[in-house]
């Protein structure tokens, strides 16, 4: 019974090591998702260490308050701050444009009186506020902005602190001069316990508030919510493996010689393969409308402005991803090799274009590494529509994009195609 | 005179450095069952492929009705049914549905279309299981089905390669009789396998293919005429092949005697008496036989004589 099974094994060993494509995808394709998912994550779990989170900041404030919050900001660990940009110092329309380009995801622009409105004379009688603007990428999670926003929050607290505490207390001393009658004390002591109760602004509006906008031109009427930031990531990812499906079709009609009795039939190769692609490109298309439609149904997920726009990309992306399909098909000579290499493709695909986890987040190298993958601009034109209020002339060029990778995908696939 | 519907022409196929077809030449007649009968690695298949436009030949000339090949394959392709080794059929989809979609292909449509699938059902007898999923089909049923599809669009010619494997007797039967059918209504077929028996009892004519080579090509009762009445192999001791040599040739039954690989090849105009005469002139000389094999005569035996193998080896 044992040389049996030894037997066995050995065949089938022997079976599947005389497959070498097989043998490749089956070894490269963990190793490839491991090298990308950790070089992808990196950002999540090195930050304070060597991946700083870069922040853009302009700084118009006329005196010193703005650029010691600036300092100590680029002081922790965490943050990399960027006041210039190939030796230009930063502007808020240079800022928006790296913003837009999709180089930065979060500019701070600190305004011309912030130094004078936490420098003001606690005496005066009319009270300066001012704000912050945080110019942020629409399709940035607010996992990642949140957190940078409350860091700010708390500088500013603090710079506030340092800056009018000295003012207050001179300011109330000689506001409790000894002949103050005994009411009127007791209404500065009242003062005094409500402004360190409500911390030093007193309660009262805080003197520098944060403003979260976005870059000019694009529009966003609210912040992106979990479903905008995952559903077009995921649906991406979904559609691709029809990849699988259709490579596997090709495959399987070879091996049971059906595709032998369509070569015999009256018909052209290129309609013989059109035949093939459209069923998987109509599946496609159903799958994106199936996603889309129901996040909007069910999780009240908005599809932006543009129906035209959407059209046009799931046009392209489902072209891009049955276009791979044919590839596959092309450059696999077994099923295993199919499967192998579906895998290997789709994981990397989608891990490197942003899938599973924002390109923001990865190092620069990787986010460049991510735009030969259909996925990153397919996520790209898609979150340009969800997210960040485009229409369809914006997101043209990211559709001309995933044409061209379409039409690369099928014509090596044809190329390389089997017709025997 | 019925006209030719195929002709091949010194047909060469390679695969590499492997040649698969060596300059085989024949013609098939119209409304004639021609068999290709040989091994398999003989080269049927690879020519029955060249003629169904699936593959192009290295070298030679083959034309269908009238077509040079490769360069006519559309005009040819209608005109041709093809039933592969393989059961090439959707095995999730029913028969019918089976049946549909290779008829669309072939241009059919409507209630042209709805007529030929039942007629094609009705000739395999499977109108009753015309909507089960073919997955659920017996392998004599999708046999039948394989060979339905084929048909679907009328074709002039019908190429069936080895129709009948890993099929049971009574399917056989029942296959043998679709086939008998076809020839009745005037189709033409080529028809390649390695069971003799279905040559012997289907085809007109017979090509006897082995290692690329056609090594006879007659009705299958010419090439059987070729063992007379049966070969004998007798084996004997040593000097008694010779000296009893000139004994065997002047027996009443023998035709031709000859010492071949240590042993007597006699071929006969009967094996039955030819062999008792053998015995008893054996036992009146006195010399043992040492191994004795009877050829009946049949296409099997012709094989064997031709090539020195089984056709199943």
């Amino acid at each position: 019974m044992l040389k049996q099974i030894l037997a066995l094994t050995w065949k089938d060993l022997k079976i599947f090591f005389k497959d070498l494509g097989g043998v490749a995808v089956i070894f490269l394709q963990p190793f490839m998702f491991i090298v990308v998912m950790s070089y992808a994550l990196s950002g999540l779990f090195e930050v304070g260490e060597d991946q700083p989170i870069q922040l853009l900041a302009v700084n118009q404030d006329q005196g010193t308050q703005a650029a010691a919050v600036l300092r100590q900001l680029d002081e922790m660990e965490a943050f990399q701050v960027e006041t210039t940009w190939e030796g230009q110092p930063l502007t808020r329309e240079m800022a928006e444009k790296l913003i837009v380009d999709g180089k930065r995801n979060l500019a701070l622009v600190f305004p011309p009186d912030f130094s004078a409105v936490l420098e003001q004379d606690p005496a005066a009688e009319e009270r300066q506020t001012t704000k912050i603007l945080v110019i942020v990428d629409p399709a940035t999670s607010s996992q990642f902005v949140e957190p940078i926003l409350g860091t700010l929050q708390g500088l500013l607290e603090r710079t506030t602190y340092t800056a009018m505490m000295p003012k207050g207390i001179d300011y109330f001393f000689e506001r409790l001069a000894p002949q103050t009658p005994p009411e009127q004390r007791e209404e500065f002591k009242a003062q005094a316990q409500e402004a360190m109760s409500g911390g030093l602004l007193g309660g009262q509006e805080p003197l520098v508030t944060l403003e979260r906008t976005v870059p000019a031109g694009m529009q966003v009427e609210e912040y992106p919510d979990t479903f905008q930031q995952n559903v077009p990531g995921y649906t991406i990812y979904g559609i691709f493996w029809i990849v699988s499906l259709l490579a596997g079709s090709v495959l399987q009609e070879k091996r049971e010689g059906t595709f032998r009795r369509l070569l015999v039939a009256p018909m052209s190769r290129t309609v013989m393969l059109a035949g093939k692609l459209l069923p998987y490109y109509l599946i496609n298309l159903l799958q994106l409308a199936i996603m889309l439609g129901a996040s909007s149904l069910l999780f009240g997920m908005s599809l932006g402005h543009s129906p035209a726009g959407l059209v046009a990309v799931s046009l392209a992306a489902a072209a891009t991803a049955t276009g791979l399909g044919v590839l596959v098909a092309g450059l696999a000579r077994t099923e295993a090799q199919v499967g192998g290499l579906t895998v290997l493709v789709l994981l990397t695909f989608s891990a490197l274009g942003g899938c599973f986890v924002p390109r923001f987040i990865m190092p620069a190298w990787l986010r460049t590494a991510g735009l030969v993958t259909p996925h990153a601009w397919a996520l790209d034109a898609y979150q340009d529509l969800l997210v960040r209020g485009y229409g369809l002339l914006d997101v043209l060029p990211k559709v001309g994009v995933l044409a061209a990778f379409a039409g690369l995908f099928f014509g090596i696939g044809v190329w390389r195609f089997r017709f025997e | 005179m019925p006209s030719s519907m195929i002709e091949i022409n010194r047909l060469v196929k390679k695969y590499g450095d492997r040649v698969a077809v060596r300059g085989v030449s024949f013609s098939v007649l119209e409304g004639e069952i021609f068999g290709l009968l040989g091994p398999n690695g003989a080269g049927k298949t690879t020519t029955l492929s060249i003629l169904a436009t699936l593959l192009a030949p290295d070298e030679g000339q083959v034309t269908i009705a009238g077509h040079d090949l490769p360069r006519d394959a559309d005009r040819v392709k209608p005109l041709i049914g093809f039933v592969p080794q393989e059961l090439a059929l959707y095995a999730t989809l029913s028969a019918w549905d089976n049946l549909a979609f290779f008829g669309r292909i072939y241009g059919l449509r409507g209630p042209a279309l709805r007529e030929r699938i039942a007629a094609v059902l009705d000739l395999v007898g499977l109108s009753e299981r015309a909507g089960d999923d073919v997955q659920t089909f017996s392998g004599g049923m999708k046999r039948r089905l394989n060979i339905a599809a084929g048909l679907i669009h009328q074709p002039r010619i019908l190429f069936l390669d080895e129709p009948t494997v890993g099929v049971d007797p009574q399917s056989r039967n029942f296959i043998f009789e679709h086939v008998e059918r076809l020839k009745a209504e005037g189709m033409t077929i080529l028809y390649t396998t390695h069971y003799m028996e279905e040559a012997e009892r289907l085809c007109d004519r017979v090509a006897i293919m082995d290692e690329g080579h056609i090594l006879a090509l007659d009705t299958p009762k010419g090439l059987i005429g070729l063992l007379g009445g049966g070969v004998i192999y007798v084996g004997l001791p040593g000097d008694a092949l010779e000296t009893l040599l000139p004994a065997i040739r002047a027996l009443s039954h023998v035709l031709t005697a000859s010492a071949q690989d240590g042993q007597l090849k006699i071929e006969t105009s009967d094996a039955r008496p030819a062999l008792l005469e053998l015995i008893e002139l054996c036992n009146a000389r006195d010399v043992p036989i040492l191994s004795l094999e009877v050829l009946e005569p049949n296409l099997e035996s012709v094989f064997l004589h031709l090539t020195g193998k089984r056709l199943r080896d």
